[in-house]
């Protein structure tokens, strides 16, 4: 065997190997490929290794470089092509687990808040920030707490049982929840601030805007130097705090027993920004609450100094401040407490 | 009240048009429920404040409007021409109850010619809606809608005796009102009497009998001040309000009543040709004191948040017809008679606030130092709304009203509060269990065709001498509707069970379940209690028929109080360092023999290394005699100091498997 002859075998077989790695598209067929070139024992090239003593000896050193030259090559030709379908095989693996990801996602039920709850509790808590405590008290209430304490004359129109619920001689359904805060000022002494959230009841048939029960907060400040500037400054506060801040507040001079002055309080209108629109009735404004400077009779009732304490005290609906915050235009949906409309929340 | 653009005029000069005086009228507290246009007067219809019976006439607001513009305020003209012959001459008047009648004025008109009203007296009258009866009637109540004053005309010729006294009513009194109707009064009642009987109900209606007809030739005008709760209680007893009684409820003005009467006379002079008597016949009792109240300057900024200058407060005075004395720290203010509302400094801020404007104020906030805080147990019950909205509850908020039936079925041992006026006769009582109402909530929605619901309230519930929130936790239908991710599977017992355990454990109170004094509204076979905190199962099948609920039905009712007022503290145990091991066991039970039964007895074995045991596994039919069945237990052992080997445990589960065998019969299944 001349090395002529030596390194034309290498030769072909480099080209039939050429050829066959064309054809060779996976793991499989590439080990294959392999085993029939480089096997140990087999291969292809080699044997033509292990034969290199039949050449002379004067041209084993060539053809054994030309040899390992051609080893290597090979090697590394099915290494890279090992490389390639390695990361093709594991793509298409992957691409087999593709799914349709425009499915819906698997969501468990989550229960929903109920809207009162939630304007509720922000409400407690813009005051709750602003220093306020939160007081409650019972719902079936004398007479005394509900009306006498808080300057409603004897015959006042809403003692009368067409406008109030009456448990007992001298026992009724809470018609607003200011109770709690004279219950509160027989506690303590000045400083008071507190918010009275709560259930109330009126004699009102079910329609859209009336309920015989609904939610109310009112809110009491009696203190050393409070003025109506402060009721001014807390209710603009709070009223910014709850809509947003471009909200604007005004006050009305109005009438309530246990406030003077009183006022009715009203906000720009949320729905159009006070430009006038159908809720509004085109006035801009809408009315949210009554306020007004502490009647000087109530503290007589609670044994407060009247000329060293004054304050401030307002409330409002808060079935009326969720309305206007979700645009619910029927106060009967909070109490059907159908899902389509609690899903909402 | 309505009020004519127009007429107000006549009293007050208007510098704007009705629009902008609207405006005006809101900012000092007149609220303007419409303003209307009415021909060439536009009419204001307003909402006067329960203490301002004084701007219940045209008079009384056009004295707002001149306070408002500083326009002078002119008071009604009128030419009245008395006749030589007196009053006291053809009639007389006494006033028997003093307290309930202040003040009486009368005159007497003779020769009247009663017909119809001239059309522009007519139209006025009209336009504020009022109806134009005769002459004599229209008098009296323009000179109402103007002066505030309401006033009443009798036929004179019709009083017995040629007298009128102001009395209480007799014992079973009647008298027949001008609307025909037969009134029966008591003596808590005042009435306007003749000699014989009852012909008026005080300042409320007068007496079909001595009405005003077309043949009436003498008229005795009456302007008198009554009593204003007696009139408000009288009227509401009698369930008769009228523009007068209104009036004299809110308390009309004292002085006005004289004035008040020559005017109506005047008018019906005028009107019907009648000659008016010489002298009003005033029975004034007692005359009222007008009132005085002091103003201290520095409490304008005190009170008020800002000062005001001393002549601003003076002005404002002078234009509501207040009269000012300066003293050393401000002035003593003399209230006009018709300002019944004004007694204290703080009246008098009140008027200073409207009128120079509440706009003028600035916006403050309270100085103060301290903090907020939330109700009691506000983190507690925040937490839990949390976790039920987390695990799929909705909350619900339900009437406190009820049918006394349904509560009394759910509730035997409560006595419910019942109202004395209810609005229905199923809404009666005031809940006592929230059960009922939830199932309404069932109701309502099954019948919307939402028939998967989970839903929670935390609310009230009332008996005589106490209210108490419960929380109650209802659902129905499938837990997990099928999707194209997983199939349909339904709430079950064990889904209200386990919310039931999660609150409990959440809330770290430790009770053990049990089945005592259950309440007969549960499915007997499934239902449950932990002491007095929680109680909880399916609903009793009858129940949820009565409430035509066609699904099974679950219910937990807890008491929220008790879960939050747990006094156990919540310490952290640490992390086990040793591996644990898990065996599992498959038992072979007689029927009969509950899961709790087990745990009692693998308990027993007294394994301190036994730190969980779980039911994993429980089949009903197998290849098993039928009165057994099979039930699979995972046990784990761990120790807080080694590592357990298989023989520890092997001879634990040897212990607890010897245990079970001579307790409960129970076999390892093979």
């Amino acid at each position: 065997m001349s090395s002529n002859d030596g390194t034309g075998r290498l030769r072909a077989i480099e080209q039939k190997f050429n050829s066959e790695l064309a054809s060779v598209h996976d793991a499989r067929s590439l080990e294959d490929i392999r085993t029939r070139y480089l096997s140990r024992k087999s291969g292809l090239l080699t044997t033509q290794l292990q034969n290199l003593g039949e050449l002379p000896k004067d041209q084993r050193a060539e053809f054994g470089r030309v040899a390992n030259q051609l080893k290597s090559k090979i090697e590394a030709a099915l290494d890279t092509l090992q490389t390639t379908i390695f990361e093709r095989e594991k793509q298409s693996a992957l691409e087999r687990e593709t799914l349709d990801v425009t499915l819906p996602g698997n969501r468990r039920r989550i229960g929903h808040r109920h809207p009162l709850t939630i304007v509720w509790k922000e409400i407690e808590d813009i005051f709750i920030s602003m220093g306020y405590t939160v007081e409650d008290g019972p719902e079936i209430e004398s007479t005394y707490y509900n009306f006498d304490a808080l300057n409603f004359p004897v015959g006042h129109p809403a003692r009368d049982p067409r406008d109030t619920f009456y448990v007992g001689e001298n026992m009724i359904l809470r018609t607003h929840t200011s109770p709690v805060q004279v219950r509160t000022m027989e506690k303590v002494q000045p400083p008071v601030r507190i918010i009275c959230p709560g259930r109330v009841f009126r004699r009102d048939a079910f329609d859209p805007t009336h309920s015989p029960m609904f939610h109310q907060v009112e809110c009491l400040v009696v203190d050393e130097g409070i003025t109506f500037s402060d009721l001014k400054g807390t209710l603009e506060r709070f009223h910014k705090q709850f809509f947003g801040e471009k909200t604007k507040t005004r006050l009305r001079p109005s009438f309530f027993p246990f406030v003077e002055p009183g006022a009715e309080v009203d906000i720009s209108c949320v729905f159009c920004d006070g430009s006038g629109c159908r809720v509004c009735k085109g006035t801009g404004w809408i009315e949210v609450m009554g306020a007004g400077m502490v009647h000087p009779n109530l503290y007589g009732f609670v044994n407060y100094d009247a000329e060293k304490y004054t304050g401030f005290a307002f409330g409002g609906g808060i079935d009326r401040y969720a309305m206007l915050k979700y645009n619910i235009n029927d106060l009967q949906l909070f109490f059907q407490n159908e899902m389509r409309f609690l899903q909402q929340f | 009240m309505r009020i004519s653009f127009n007429w107000l005029k006549e009293f007050v000069d208007i510098p704007e048009g009705a629009q902008e005086l609207a405006n005006r009228f809101t900012n000092v507290g007149l609220a303007v429920d419409a303003l209307e246009t009415a021909g060439q007067d536009s009419v204001f219809d307003l909402d006067i404040a329960t203490n301002r019976p004084d701007c219940l006439s045209h008079l009384g607001i056009a004295r707002e409007v001149g306070a408002i513009y500083g326009s002078l305020l002119r008071t009604p003209k009128f030419a009245l021409r008395e006749a030589e012959r007196r009053a006291q001459e053809v009639f007389s008047i006494s006033i028997a109850d003093p307290d309930l009648c202040a003040r009486y004025c009368g005159r007497y008109i003779e020769s009247v010619k009663i017909g119809p009203s001239p059309d522009g007296l007519k139209a006025r009258l009209e336009a504020l809606g009022v109806r134009s009866i005769n002459n004599v009637a229209d008098a009296t109540n323009y000179v109402m809608l103007e002066l505030g004053q309401p006033l009443h005309a009798f036929d004179a010729d019709t009083l017995a005796g040629q007298q009128i006294i102001v009395r209480r009513a007799d014992f079973e009194e009647k008298v027949t009102t001008l609307d025909g109707t037969e009134r029966q009064l008591d003596p808590s009642m005042l009435v306007i009497a003749d000699a014989k009987q009852a012909v008026a109900i005080a300042g409320i209606m007068g007496g079909a009998g001595t009405e005003i007809t077309p043949s009436t030739k003498n008229v005795v005008l009456e302007s008198a001040n009554f009593d204003a709760l007696s009139i408000r209680k009288t009227s509401r007893a009698l369930g008769l309000s009228t523009e007068a009684s209104y009036r004299f409820e809110r308390g009309a003005e004292i002085e006005m009543a004289r004035f008040a009467c020559d005017r109506a006379a005047a008018l019906i002079q005028e009107l019907t040709g009648g000659r008016v008597y010489r002298d009003v016949i005033d029975v004034y009792p007692g005359e009222v004191k007008p009132r005085v109240a002091t103003l201290r300057q520095s409490r304008i900024r005190k009170f008020l948040g800002a000062p005001v200058d001393d002549a601003v407060v003076e002005c404002i005075f002078e234009r509501l017809g207040f009269t000012t004395r300066k003293t050393d720290d401000g002035w003593s203010v003399q209230a006009p008679s018709h300002r019944v509302d004004i007694s204290r400094e703080e009246d008098l801020l009140e008027e200073i606030a409207r009128h120079y404007g509440f706009d003028k104020f600035p916006a403050t906030l309270p100085a103060w130092s301290g903090y907020g805080s939330a109700l009691p147990f506000e983190t507690e019950e925040r937490l839990l709304r949390n976790r039920l909205a987390a695990n799929g509850y909705s909350e619900v908020l339900a009437m406190a009203f009820s049918d006394e039936a349904a509560e009394r079925k759910f509730r035997p041992d409560v006595e419910p509060v019942k109202l004395v006026n209810p609005m229905a006769e199923n809404e009666s009582v005031l809940r006592t269990s929230l059960v009922p109402s939830t199932l309404r909530t069932f109701q309502w929605n099954l019948n919307h065709g939402i028939r998967d619901l989970q839903l929670y309230e935390l609310g009230k519930v009332y008996r005589n001498g106490g209210e108490n929130r419960l929380l109650i936790l209802a659902a129905t239908g499938a837990l997990r509707t099928k999707s194209v991710h997983e199939p349909e599977r339904d709430f079950n017992f064990y889904d209200l069970k386990g919310e039931v355990e999660d609150i409990l454990q959440t809330f770290d109170v430790r009770l053990t379940m049990d089945r005592k004094n259950l309440p007969p509204h549960y499915h007997p076979g499934r239902t449950a209690r932990f002491g007095d905190v929680a109680v909880f199962g399916e609903l009793h099948p009858e129940i949820a028929d009565m409430f035509k609920l066609r699904q099974r039905i679950y219910v937990a009712e807890l008491d929220v109080k008790m879960i939050f007022r747990s006094e156990t503290r919540h310490l952290v145990e640490p992390i086990p360092r040793f591996p644990s091991i898990r065996r599992d066991l498959s038992l072979l039970l007689d029927k009969g023999i509950l899961y709790e039964d087990v745990r009692a007895a693998v308990r027993k074995a007294g394994i301190t290394d036994l730190i969980q045991i779980d039911p994993v596994d429980r089949l009903e039919r197998g290849p098993f005699p039928e009165t057994k069945y099979s039930l699979a237990i995972s046990l784990i052992y761990q120790s807080n100091d080694r590592t357990l080997t298989d023989e520890e445990v092997d001879r634990f589960d040897r212990q607890i498997l010897g245990l079970l065998e001579q307790q409960l019969g129970v076999q390892l299944r093979k």
